[in-house]
């Protein structure tokens, strides 16, 4: 209605008139005036982000500062620099101001008055600086700096001390920097900190995490204080009445378990610590928040935990806040879907449950969040859910409703999101020979060839990755459609990557498509065979196991079928002339690594298999490269599978009349 | 000169080791993802003589955690139109994860006995079994590898295609030929139905594999 509108637009109005009163205020010569100008500014702007934007668009920032710097009545320095943290607090585009107005240093130099209050206002308003990322990095090399923050540490005021810890947690970022601060005895003086007040207490479990994150020694010389005292000292607050300092201890024995796990023997801390990061999800602020990325790095990779939150109800608790249909905050969105995305990683019970709460919709739509990190997330947690075998071969994940955003994902801006759409694509097109393929009719082939070529290596290996899978067990036409595009010099080139791990999938992927139909083997003949000339050429390189492995499997497949594709392999193995041969084969079987023995000696078992005429012939040329001798000296291998097929082999030998 | 290849019938027993500690089973290259077996299902009842074609293929497997899992066709099914594919999981016994005792889906420790025994590969190991459930065998050099399978659910038929699947089957793997046998076990049904399955080569002179890693 025109008079809500001309009524809501004069009281805007009449508020910026009011702001800019108080404004011009600031810069009035009377100090009574100014000081009260100051209070009415912090007064507005206290928790009120709207106010702090407008008053920063008026200038009040820089003005603020100067009557910082201008004055040395210690009531307009209090208000000062109160208005300036308020500024600050949890409001990045106030931090940059501040700093960009010069009060920082300004702020420092309050903390050396003789008055109490102005050291008070000056550390509360750098603490607020110091809970950001913008604040200036904090030189601990530099001598006369720590100094400095041994003083700020041992003051027996409350801020001052707190706002040294707020320093360590800010700046800390190195294990140089951990040991540094460790060997100057900041561990000494932060556990102090835990017996005081709130604030302290806070600054100080931050401030130990940081000195301690991926640091066994600091873990160590922390666990050591006082006999374990400080570490039962933080266990203990994880039970505290506030959600932040319970927040802060379980971040903290994160930390320390995942630098240092064999503090961690007890299953009932193990436990503890897992429920308190399940109730801290309710938190609906920032705690909350921070819960969600402190439980999914507790549970990464580690089995026992996941099967404790597993227990505890991890999957139903998140699903749950993640149904709610209030506009989550993307740093506990993305610890959410992270938190899944490990609770499905190992266990299939995890992942089976997850997928029984209709959740689908939920991870497209986080697909499609204007956020990178929630969108990375997203991709992790199909990935891990889509390792589920029963799921994808029930094709749980096959649907236009799930394919499509993630094929769409294949060109985000974000590469964090490319590489991990391509993990969750590599596992969802496993469809195990079903003949349709909706990544298919998205043009999936294509764009995954493409993405062989990369530059990055990671994408290539992922990329081949999954069009390895997508060949597992597919059907000719599919493995053309595939070939039609990549034609032999394509492959030959992904056979040469320079990368060992990309060679390693590119050849696996080469296994799969000359298995199945026996016609399929024909590709690696395809341009006189190129491809199977690189893939004897990588062999003859010493190549790591893992790739050698897939290069064996190649030829096992190939031997595995006519007469001409035995006699191929056997070429390759012992080309002639003799001078170029490199008897790879021999070194294959005298590898530490049992699955590469066992590829090779099925290698052989093809060539000689006792269907095929030429089979004899075959192998006398083995006895005489040494091979068939070797794998008479290898009949008690350590490996049962091994010795398996190298007793069909010796079988078979004695029926040539090979004793 | 020959050479005797040294083989041992019997699994070695290991003392006093905690089945949590235990290793996996090592990897049998016939028993991966992948693989293909063909052979029949003998369901003949008293009324009957009746046996079905059955295709059964490895779709994963994950010896840390002792499962597998796979699709079975059978494709002359008396009541259906097409072949009927089912889903279904498998436990190995390796004394970390599984033991030959199923404890689930209406077996018994005779039912198990009962059924484990009628498999030749199984009487080395039967006097262990019966003192302590097998807990001291180190089946890890063992050339043949036991499993439960409990089919899932059904891939192409409705639950309504008067078939049952309540069942679940008693599996012997030999790792030197790849076969399989197994009895299938349901109160409700005919006591050991015999399964047996050969590695199946799609026309080629010899055996070929594929691979599928998942991230």
């Amino acid at each position: 209605m025109p008079t809500t509108t001309s009524s809501s637009s004069s009281a805007a109005s009449s508020s910026g008139n009011r702001q800019a009163d108080v404004f011009s205020r600031l810069a009035s010569s009377d100090p009574e005036v100014k000081l009260k100008a100051l209070r009415e500014v912090k007064n507005q702007i206290i928790g009120n982000r709207t106010k702090k934007q407008s008053f920063l668009k008026l200038g009040a920032v820089p003005a603020i500062a100067s009557a910082l710097s201008e004055c040395d009545n210690s009531s307009i320095l209090v208000q000062s620099a109160a208005a300036l943290g308020s500024f600050a607090c949890g409001f990045e585009a106030g931090v940059q101001a501040v700093i960009d107005a010069g009060a920082f240093p300004r702020l420092l130099r309050l903390l050396t008055s003789s008055d109490e209050k102005v050291v008070d206002a000056g550390a509360r308003s750098l603490r607020m600086i110091f809970q950001s990322n913008q604040a200036p990095k904090y030189d601990f090399l530099q001598e006369k700096n720590m100094e400095f923050l041994f003083s700020l540490l041992n003051s027996e005021n409350e801020n001052v001390s707190g706002l040294g810890a707020s320093i360590i947690a800010h700046a800390c970022g190195t294990t140089v920097e951990q040991q540094l601060l460790c060997d100057a005895g900041v561990l000494e003086k932060l556990v102090i900190l835990l017996d005081g007040s709130l604030s302290q207490r806070e600054a100080c479990l931050e401030s130990l995490a940081t000195v301690l994150k991926s640091n066994p020694e600091a873990v160590s010389r922390f666990v050591g204080l006082e006999a374990g005292r400080y570490l039962s000292s933080v266990t203990e607050l994880t039970k505290d009445r506030y959600p932040r300092t319970r927040l802060l201890s379980c971040l903290c024995l994160v930390v320390i378990y995942n630098t240092s796990p064999s503090y961690f023997l007890n299953m009932g801390t193990k436990s503890s610590l897992v429920t308190t990061l399940l109730e801290l999800l309710n938190d609906p602020g920032q705690s909350g928040n921070e819960a969600a990325l402190g439980l999914s790095s507790l549970i990464a990779e580690k089995e026992d935990l996941q099967k404790l939150a597993y227990e505890a109800n991890a999957i139903k608790n998140i699903v749950d806040i993640l149904k709610t249909g209030s506009e989550l905050h993307p740093k506990r969105l993305q610890g959410l879907f992270l938190s899944l995305a490990e609770l499905c990683s190992k266990l299939e019970d995890c992942r089976c449950s997850f997928l029984s709460l209709e959740v689908l919709d939920l991870l497209v739509n986080a697909l499609r969040h204007k956020n990178a990190d929630v969108r990375t997330a997203a991709c992790i947690c199909f990935k891990n859910a889509a390792r589920s075998v029963k799921n994808l071969s029930a094709g749980r994940f096959t649907t236009d409703h799930v394919m499509l955003p993630l094929v769409q994902l294949l060109h985000d801006p974000s590469s964090a999101v490319q590489v991990a759409v391509l993990g969750a694509l590599s596992n969802i097109v496993l469809d195990f020979s079903s003949p349709k393929s909706t990544f298919i009719e998205y043009g999936g082939i294509k764009q995954l060839i493409e993405l062989s070529k990369s530059m990055d290596p990671n994408a290539r290996c992922s990329a081949l990755r999954a069009l390895r899978n997508l060949m597992f067990l597919a059907d000719n036409k599919r493995k053309e459609l595939f070939y039609s595009d990549v034609k032999a010099q394509g492959f030959a080139s992904l056979i040469s990557d320079p990368e060992p791990t990309v060679q390693e999938q590119a050849l696996a992927l080469l296994r799969n498509l000359v298995d199945g139909c026996i016609n399929s083997i024909e590709f690696v003949f395809d341009e006189d065979g190129l491809i199977l000339d690189s893939v004897a050429r990588q062999l003859r390189k010493a190549p790591q196991a893992q790739m050698a492995i897939q290069g064996m499997y190649v030829l096992t497949n190939v031997a595995s079928g006519t007469e001409l594709h035995k006699e191929a392999v056997m070429q390759q193995l012992f080309p002639q002339p003799q001078a170029e041969s490199n008897n790879f084969m021999l070194k294959f079987l005298q590898s530490h690594e049992s699955q590469l023995r066992s590829a090779t000696v099925w290698t052989v078992i093809n060539l000689i298999s006792p269907s095929s005429p030429g089979a004899l012939d075959r192998h006398v040329k083995l006895r005489n490269e040494g091979i068939i001798p070797q794998l008479k000296n290898m009949v008690n291998d350590a490996c049962l599978d091994v010795k398996i097929r190298i007793r069909t082999v010796l079988s078979q030998s004695m029926s040539f009349g090979d004793n | 000169m020959p050479v005797r290849v040294v083989e041992s019938n019997a699994p070695a027993q290991v003392s006093g080791t905690d089945p949590g500690n235990r290793s996996p089973l090592p990897p049998s290259s016939l028993l991966s993802a992948g693989q293909a077996f063909s052979g029949t299902q003998n369901v003949s009842n008293q009324q009957k003589e009746e046996a079905w074609r059955v295709n059964v293929q490895i779709q994963g497997v994950d010896l840390e955690h002792g499962y597998l899992c796979g699709t079975m066709e059978a494709l002359n099914v008396p009541m259906a139109d097409t072949p009927v594919i089912t889903f279904w999981e498998g436990e190995i016994v390796d004394g970390k994860n599984y033991t030959f005792y199923t404890g689930k889906w209406e077996a018994t420790r005779e039912d198990d006995m009962r059924h484990w025994s009628k498999f030749p590969s199984f009487a080395p190991l039967q006097g262990q079994v019966e003192t302590d459930g097998g807990r001291q065998l180190d089946l890890s050099n063992y050339p043949y590898i036991f499993m439960r399978w409990k089919e899932q659910y059904f891939v192409n038929v409705g639950t309504d295609c008067g078939l049952t699947i309540a069942g679940f089957y008693y599996v012997c793997f030999s790792c030197s030929d790849g076969s399989i046998s197994g009895f299938y076990y349901d109160p409700n049904s005919s006591p050991f139905q015999k399964l047996e399955l050969k590695t199946v080569n799609e026309g080629r002179t010899g055996f070929s594999f594929s691979s599928y890693e998942l991230q």
